[in-house]
């Protein structure tokens, strides 16, 4: 008798005329999931173009470590992450698993080469066995989540529009078709291996231990041989058509996840939103913007391809926190729907729009209605959130600039542009008064047009015209003078340095702002620009470098946070006081500095307590992105006040410490409107600064 | 629809004014100008007046200060044709002059309607639309907030006193004093001003301008403050307090 070799057939007991029948099936699926392909790529072609080639090596390696380890999906969901986790594993040893199959059968076969027997087959099978396991576990508990956890993120229903306005009942499909039959093709799967093993009985099946249990299981039914063949082979054809239809479903269903995501990993833009583009002349002679679909890049379209509605910028957007009709997983999905409408693309299963006129072409106003646009602090929570790389900031401030292009915004914002156009500023003040807050000082304060300065601050609208916030920019100029740092300021010669302006969308105000700012730094001697305000350090330090700025750029938390290093400033007391201490979006979001204000706190001594929503992970206060200078009557809660809220948790604390004028200003007035006025005290941090100084 | 709109330069009050050496008027070596807010509700329903029945807007602004900066803004906003009147103004200009001003540049140029301002910050007599009607010899109606056009006519809403309204056929051409547009008067992107700078031309023409029949102006000064306030002190509810019985001594609230 000769040894047998441990192997499986892969066309077991199969006539001739079943495998031309399989093989028939899947050039059908391998087809239709190559034109669903190629529908993509047409489609994203017809975007403009984006150079984002730079460095691809790098690029593609930073994806693949994302996706491999699930990386972004853990982060705030551990339990998607890890669900995740165990079916993208599975699915990817699977995959490679049908692939040497497929390899071993219909290439090496015919150079009369067989590698999937002996040791390497025990291995596979094995190997195969055990991440097919994990990946039915992944698919359960996803369901699991979906059917019996049902978190608010996964909820579709939209904060923009009424129930009778639109018809999510696709998305669901959706998400159903695709659990259900990926489970289906895994339990197959095992189905075949059980009735084989049941047949064939063959000594290895151990190293199937999955195959194995289904065998014994499906031994208690005592089948007769010929049966268990019928159903081997039953079971073999529903897998094969199961897997088939998933490959022809793939192209056009959220299942092409898993191409675009990595390619939208890959291709994302780390500088996004800190640095926006600008405007080309091609764009302020048609109009500025985003009207239409193919005013958007290959990456943009791309973009909305990649979401999944996963519903974490949903969750984490304080708009539709604060119950305005933005959520930026409904925005993506609406630009997606309009874009498969005009490009003829689109998915088995999708959503309905009522009263949507998809041949009137401009989509700010029209499909994303201007309100929308308008609700967008801009404070990054979507993307810092999403777990694919979409930036939904880039085209939302793109959609703005056409709105501002047509003068389509709210009365107050208008005024607070004109305001800035005339003097500079948004308080309406003339020019003359912007240093006027440094009068009451007892010292000059250098002026950095006229005399050569280390420091040059940059002091920003907030800290200069808001009179609830010039003690805290006495505070700052006092503390530097007691520290014998040499700075100045610009006085008149300041305007507002533009960075809520770019974001709002009025480009061209933004450019004449820095064409302003610019000339008189250019004059203006000094070394190193310190800024009071995170908003004017981003564009200052991400921004301004295109139109020549080439000083380094320092919010004061990190100049102080350096002299406490340096032994510079050192505190007389020590601070008894709880505190919290909340990330402004454009410091700790935008330019990752979460730790310079926390070291300043920790050499003052006080007890920082940590709001769930903290560093990177901060929630916005409502004001950026212009949004301080609209209309916010009409919210139903306000973010800032939601954020008190959040900060009252925390059990006794004394101050709510900010870093940012205007959340200065923000939380002052939450602290009142949400009646908290007893419970908490709002403070910049340098008021502690100047107390622990004595 | 051909529609003019006369634009007129005013001092900016946010900034501090001064009064020149003479004391007959405001210093204006440093005076900043802009656009005066009735004229820029005067555009505003020309634009809008525009987009409704068709036609062109043309805004008519006479030389001097930042003029043609007002003109780019207008184009900004959608004005068609723009155009500088040259001539020797007097300063101040006062409504007589800027009216014949108007009415010598506005002669040799088409027109159905003719939207002024109802008045300017630095001139509250609201004349110029007046009497820029008689040189042209045209009707003309002010103080309105409502334009509708049919037909060759106009049909407007004046406002009166103590809120009584009066719906008006105006034959056209004619001049009409505005009070408020239908909505805030449009923001002017700032690419837009800069592209109008770079693109749309300014057309001049001259004028003559005889301040003829306007006041003498003998001495120009602040207003004078300081006398008539009372200040009320104590906690909110005492506050209250007093303000009721002031308001009730002097008849305002019984």
């Amino acid at each position: 008798m000769p040894e047998l070799i441990p192997s499986r057939e892969v066309f077991r007991h199969f006539p001739f005329w079943a495998q031309f029948l399989f093989y028939l099936t899947a050039f059908a699926g391998t087809i239709i999931f190559f034109y669903g392909f190629y529908s993509r790529i047409r489609k994203y072609r017809q975007g403009r173009a984006d150079n984002r080639f730079d460095h691809l090596t790098r690029r593609f390696l930073n994806a693949l470590s994302i996706v491999l380890r699930n990386q972004t999906l853990y982060r705030g969901d551990a339990y998607a992450g890890f669900a995740h986790s165990l079916i993208l594993w599975g699915f990817i040893v699977l995959f490679i698993g049908t692939v040497i199959v497929f390899l071993d059968h219909d290439i090496l076969r015919l150079m009369g080469m067989h590698l999937l027997q002996g040791t390497f087959y025990l291995w596979f099978s094995l190997i195969l066995d055990v991440f097919g396991l994990l990946f039915l576990v992944g698919l359960f508990l996803m369901w699991a989540r979906r059917t019996l956890i049902m978190p608010y993120k996964l909820d579709y229903a939209r904060v923009d529009r009424d129930e009778d306005e639109y018809d999510r009942s696709g998305y669901l499909a959706d998400d159903g078709f695709f659990l259900g039959l990926l489970f289906f093709i895994g339990a197959t799967g095992f189905l075949i291996e059980g009735f084989r093993i049941y047949a064939d009985q063959p000594p290895w099946a151990g190293w199937s231990p999955v195959g194995w249990l289904t065998a014994q299981f499906l031994s208690l039914m005592r089948l007769s041989p010929a049966t268990v063949n019928f159903w081997h082979a039953a079971a073999w054809w529903t897998h094969a058509v199961a897997v088939m239809i998933f490959l022809a479903y793939v192209p056009f269903s959220k299942a092409m996840h898993m191409v675009t995501d990595f390619v939208n990993l890959m291709f994302r833009d780390n500088r996004v939103p800190r640095r926006l583009p600008g405007v080309s002349e091609t764009q302020l002679k048609e109009g500025m913007g985003y009207k239409t679909i193919t005013d958007f890049t290959w990456k943009e379209l791309l973009d909305l391809d990649a979401c999944t509605k996963c519903g974490r910028c949903h969750e984490a957007c304080p708009a539709r926190s604060a119950g305005q009709p933005l959520s930026p997983r409904d925005l993506i999905l609406d630009l997606r729907t309009f874009a498969d409408a005009t490009f003829g693309t689109g998915e088995w299963f999708s959503q309905r729009v009522k009263g949507w006129n998809t041949d009137r072409a401009v989509i700010p106003g029209g499909i994303i209605k201007a309100e929308t646009l308008w609700s967008c602090t801009t404070c990054m929570a979507c993307m810092e959130s999403c777990p694919v790389g979409i930036e939904h900031l880039l085209y939302i401030v793109q959609m703005r600039r056409t709105l501002v292009d047509e003068a389509t915004m709210d009365d107050s914002l208008q005024e607070a542009l004109m305001n800035i156009g005339d003097y500079g500023n948004s308080f309406g003040q003339p020019a003359r008064a912007r240093g006027k807050w440094s009068q009451e000082l007892d010292f000059p304060i250098k002026d950095a047009r006229r005399e050569a300065v280390e420091y040059l601050w940059f002091v920003g609208d907030y800290a200069s015209f808001d009179p609830r916030i010039q003690e805290n920019s006495r505070r700052v100029a006092r503390i530097f003078h007691r520290l014998g740092i040499d700075f100045g300021i610009l006085y008149e010669g300041e305007k507002n340095a533009g960075n809520d302006v770019r974001r709002v969308g009025e480009e061209g105000l933004y450019e004449m702002l820095v064409e302003d700012n610019m000339a008189v730094l250019q004059q203006a001697k000094f070394q190193k620009i310190v800024t009071t305000d995170p908003h004017s350090y981003n564009t200052l330090k991400n921004e301004y470098s295109e139109f020549g700025l080439q000083t380094p750029v320092y919010h004061y938390t990190q100049l102080l946070a350096r002299l406490i290093d340096e032994g510079r400033l050192r505190f007389q007391k020590k601070l008894n006081y709880q505190v919290t201490y909340h990330d402004p979006c454009y410091l700790g979001r935008y330019n990752r500095e979460t730790e310079a204000p926390r070291k300043i706190l920790r050499a003052l001594g006080v007890e920082v307590k940590e709001m769930p929503r903290c560093g990177t992970n901060t929630f916005c206060c409502g004001a950026g992105g212009g949004r301080i200078w609209m209309d916010d009557a009409h919210i139903k809660e306000r973010p800032s006040e939601q954020r008190i809220k959040e900060a009252l948790t925390l059990g006794k604390l004394d101050y709510f410490v900010v870093a940012c004028p205007k959340d200065f200003a923000m939380y002052s007035d939450a602290v009142k409107t949400s009646g908290n006025e007893g419970s908490i005290k709002v403070c910049d941090i340098i008021q502690l600064v100047e107390e622990a100084l004595g | 629809m051909h529609i003019i709109v006369p634009l007129r330069q005013v001092p900016d009050l946010v900034e501090d004014l001064e009064i020149d050496a003479s004391g007959k008027d405001l210093d204006r070596e440093w005076l900043k100008y802009k656009m005066n807010e009735f004229d820029d509700h005067a555009l505003e329903e020309a634009l809008l007046l525009k987009e409704e029945v068709g036609g062109a807007v043309t805004a008519v602004a006479l030389d001097g200060g930042e003029v043609d900066k007002l003109l780019f803004t207008a184009a900004a906003k959608g004005a068609d044709r723009l155009v500088k009147v040259r001539g020797d103004f007097p300063t101040p200009l006062n409504s007589h002059a800027m009216a014949r001003a108007l009415a010598g540049a506005i002669q040799g140029l088409d027109y159905d309607l003719i939207l002024t301002g109802v008045q300017a910050v630095d001139e509250l007599d609201g004349q110029v639309g007046v009497l820029l009607a008689h040189y042209l010899g045209i009707p003309h109606v002010s103080v309105v907030t409502d334009v509708q056009v049919h037909d060759g006519k106009a049909v407007v809403h004046k406002e009166y006193a103590g809120g009584v309204m009066g719906e008006f056929d105006v034959i056209l051409p004619a001049v009409l004093g505005i009070q408020a547009a239908r909505q805030t008067p449009r923001y002017a992107p700032v690419s837009r001003v800069r592209m109008a700078m770079r693109k749309s031309t300014i057309e001049e023409v001259s004028a003559e301008a005889s301040a003829e029949g306007a006041p003498d102006i003998r001495k120009l000064f602040k207003p004078e403050k300081g006398a008539g306030a009372q200040m009320l002190e104590g906690s909110p509810e005492a506050v209250a307090e007093k303000i009721i019985h002031i308001l009730k001594e002097k008849g305002i609230v019984q």
